[in-house]
């Protein structure tokens, strides 16, 4: 990509817009990378959180929306909810072809759903201070894990490797379309809450809850996916299984992941310091999915 | 000794612990959470196909017949419809009126509408035999229910939900059809509803198809039709408007009617004003003409959420406490269409509709 077109992009301001794709599942295989379980489940999960995870966004942000006081923001954090609800519901169509193809998710589902709905829910708060502290510490874990979310997309715009092993299109296609309207919106989560709350202790101490829980939730949904696969003999996930696929470039590389953390919590952190808005909004005029909804739309 | 005691019974209970836990992990390799409720959304949408239009048939005075392959197609029941994205990107619903188990192919009937707003017209004049058409569905709002007898009143076009429903109606079931239309040349299909008279029509059974063409028999009859309809019977009745609301009227007694409107969302078309109640805020607002729901609720209730304003992505869903809604997104579940709706495109068709907000 030239860096021409790439800095006037950068510099406008992309109004965001909830694209209506659909994706058809039936040709994708249950190893959509060949011939690697692992990183075909570490990916997948992914399906599991993001129904549940997004559709919690959209939840907490319809609450957020009174105490914005700038209607830039808001149009923003509009646009943001639209993308987010069909993030949610494009992973979720995913869920029953892995159903058909004998994988399940359902236990593990209904468990991240408690997760997102019960533990992070509403709760029956005194409206008032309480109700408004734990709203604010919900918009500030949001921010926290958009930060991981724009972590994600720009690896999976950039990760040619996965092109290399034949990974199925429509998958990709599918990650790269949520990945680089990640991109797009990345600055949103994090200028809302700097916008209603902005307090560094409350972002250091949100960041380490959403980076565990992401930890923890990840790799039981890795252990999960492999141990019920029924074409697997040894489900065995390491550590190492992850390091290895980093430095292959099939995942993320674990250094990268590392030095993500102190970038966010550095005073000066702004997403927009992150990725590229010009290659998402590139994959997004090329992607199929975007382009099917674009035509369907006009 | 009391602290070795301690010890020993505290390091057994770990030990206990650990073995219980071990076997739960072993049996699923997730830890136990509590119990859920189901999750608050997550609906599933109508898949998008892509067929290719084989047929493209005159089979009637206006009546175009299109066949559209594909494989593994979505089986379907009796009375069930499906959505033709047109290549404008005009999306009608046309009937199915082929054979449900048919999984390879889809078949659908269109009638012209010379003065429509042009969805029929390019089915008619642009698409042609090769073409590939993104269909949604197949979805059904005309389903067949269990009776121990059945009417069918089927005017012009309105014969293809009714077609494949007689079809599927068991050996030796008591039905009657009253198929009607402008002129003989005009109805599509005649041959085949005439055939299916004749292979069940027993000794002593009354006629079972009864067909009428304005030019030559004038109006239907549908006073005689009904008569001596037995409790319980099922109408079911697809055509013009006008048909529908005399068949409405002459219903007789313990006869329960099922109605398909050609392509709801035709005949609601014409935007008009109506009274939005939001009976939690206690406001009430005027919709015009032209504008949306959503509009005017805006001006009311500043921080609703919302944000494709185009009926697919969800977030403005709001419930409905009273008023007949006019669904025009994609997105909703019937179900969900029962106590709700998207008020960013969808509007009244009652005069007054009242949301909980």
């Amino acid at each position: 990509m030239s860096n021409t077109p790439a800095r006037s992009v950068e510099s406008e301001r992309i109004a965001l817009k909830a694209r209506n794709v659909s994706f058809s599942w039936e040709d994708t295989p249950l190893h959509w990378v060949p011939g690697d379980p692992f990183t075909t489940h570490t990916i997948n999960v992914l399906h599991l959180l993001l129904p549940a995870g997004e559709r919690w966004f959209v939840h907490v942000y319809k609450q957020v929306l009174p105490l914005i006081r700038d209607d830039r923001l808001r149009e923003d954090v509009l646009g943001f909810i639209g993308q987010e609800a069909m993030h949610s519901r494009a992973h979720d169509e995913v869920l029953p072809h892995l159903r058909e193809q004998g994988l399940d998710p359902t236990p593990y589902t209904a468990q991240v759903d408690w997760f997102f709905e019960k533990l992070l829910g509403d709760r029956t708060l005194p409206p008032g201070r309480a109700r408004r502290w734990w709203l604010m510490e919900r918009v500030a874990l949001i921010a926290a894990i958009e930060h991981y979310t724009a972590f994600l997309g720009d690896w999976v715009l950039n990760a040619a490797e996965l092109d290399r092993r034949g990974a199925d299109p429509t998958m990709l296609d599918l990650l790269r379309w949520h990945g680089a309207e990640e991109v797009e919106h990345r600055s949103v989560a994090f200028d809302l809450f700097l916008h209603v709350d902005g307090g560094y202790r409350r972002r250091a101490r949100t960041w380490a809850t959403a980076f565990s829980a992401l930890v923890f939730l990840w790799q039981r949904g890795i252990r999960f996916f492999l141990e019920n696969d029924p074409t697997l003999t040894d489900p065995k996930a390491s550590l190492k299984d992850f390091y290895v696929r980093g430095r292959q470039g099939t995942l993320p590389a674990t250094g990268d992941m590392l030095r993500s953390v102190p970038r966010y919590l550095s005073r000066s952190y702004h997403p927009s310091q992150e990725g590229s808005t010009a290659q998402a909004v590139a994959y997004l005029a090329s992607s199929p999915a975007a382009l099917a909804a674009q035509k369907a739309g006009a | 000794m009391p602290r070795l005691r301690t010890v020993a019974l505290v390091a057994g209970a770990a030990l206990l612990t650990r073995r219980a836990l071990r076997r739960r992990v072993r049996v699923s390799p997730l830890w136990p959470l509590p119990a859920l409720d189901p999750p608050v959304s997550g609906r599933p949408r109508s898949r998008a196909l892509r067929l290719l239009l084989t047929s493209h048939e005159t089979v009637a005075d206006g009546v175009v017949r299109l066949r559209l392959e594909g494989g593994g197609l979505p089986r379907w029941e009796p009375g069930a419809h499906l959505d033709l994205v047109l290549p404008s990107g005009l999306v009608r619903q046309y009937s199915l009126c082929g054979d449900p188990q048919d999984t390879s192919s889809y078949t659908v009937a269109a009638r012209l509408v010379e003065d429509g707003r042009g969805g029929s017209r390019e089915v008619h004049e642009q698409l042609t035999e090769g073409m590939e058409l993104e269909v949604r569905g197949p979805r059904n709002r005309f389903p067949l229910a269990e009776a121990p007898a059945y009417v069918f009143v089927a005017g012009g076009i309105g014969i293809t939900p009714i077609l494949p429903m007689l079809r599927a109606l068991p050996e030796g079931t008591e039905w009657r059809l009253l198929y009607g239309g402008r002129t003989r040349a005009s109805m599509p299909f005649l041959e085949e509803v005439q055939g299916l008279a004749g292979t069940a029509a027993g000794p002593g059974a009354r006629e079972r198809v009864t067909v009428i063409a304005e030019d030559e028999d004038g109006r239907p009859d549908l006073a005689t039709l009904f008569a001596d309809t037995a409790e319980g019977t099922a109408v079911y009745c697809c055509g013009p408007e006008g048909l529908m609301a005399a068949v409405e009227e002459k219903l007789p007694a313990g006869a329960t009617l099922h109605l398909e409107r050609f392509a709801p969302r035709t005949t609601a078309g014409g935007d008009t004003e109506f009274e939005l109640e939001l009976r939690r805020s206690g406001r009430t607002l005027t919709v015009p003409a032209g504008s949306t729901v959503l509009a005017a609720v805006r001006g009311a209730l500043p921080d609703t959420a919302y944000s494709c304003e185009q009926g697919f992505c969800g977030t403005c869903q709001q419930r409905v406490l009273e008023g007949e809604v006019d669904h025009r997104d994609e997105l909703l579940t019937d179900a969900e269409r029962g106590d709700s709706m998207l008020i960013c495109v969808s509007r009244a068709r009652s005069d007054r509709l009242v949301l909980d907000m």
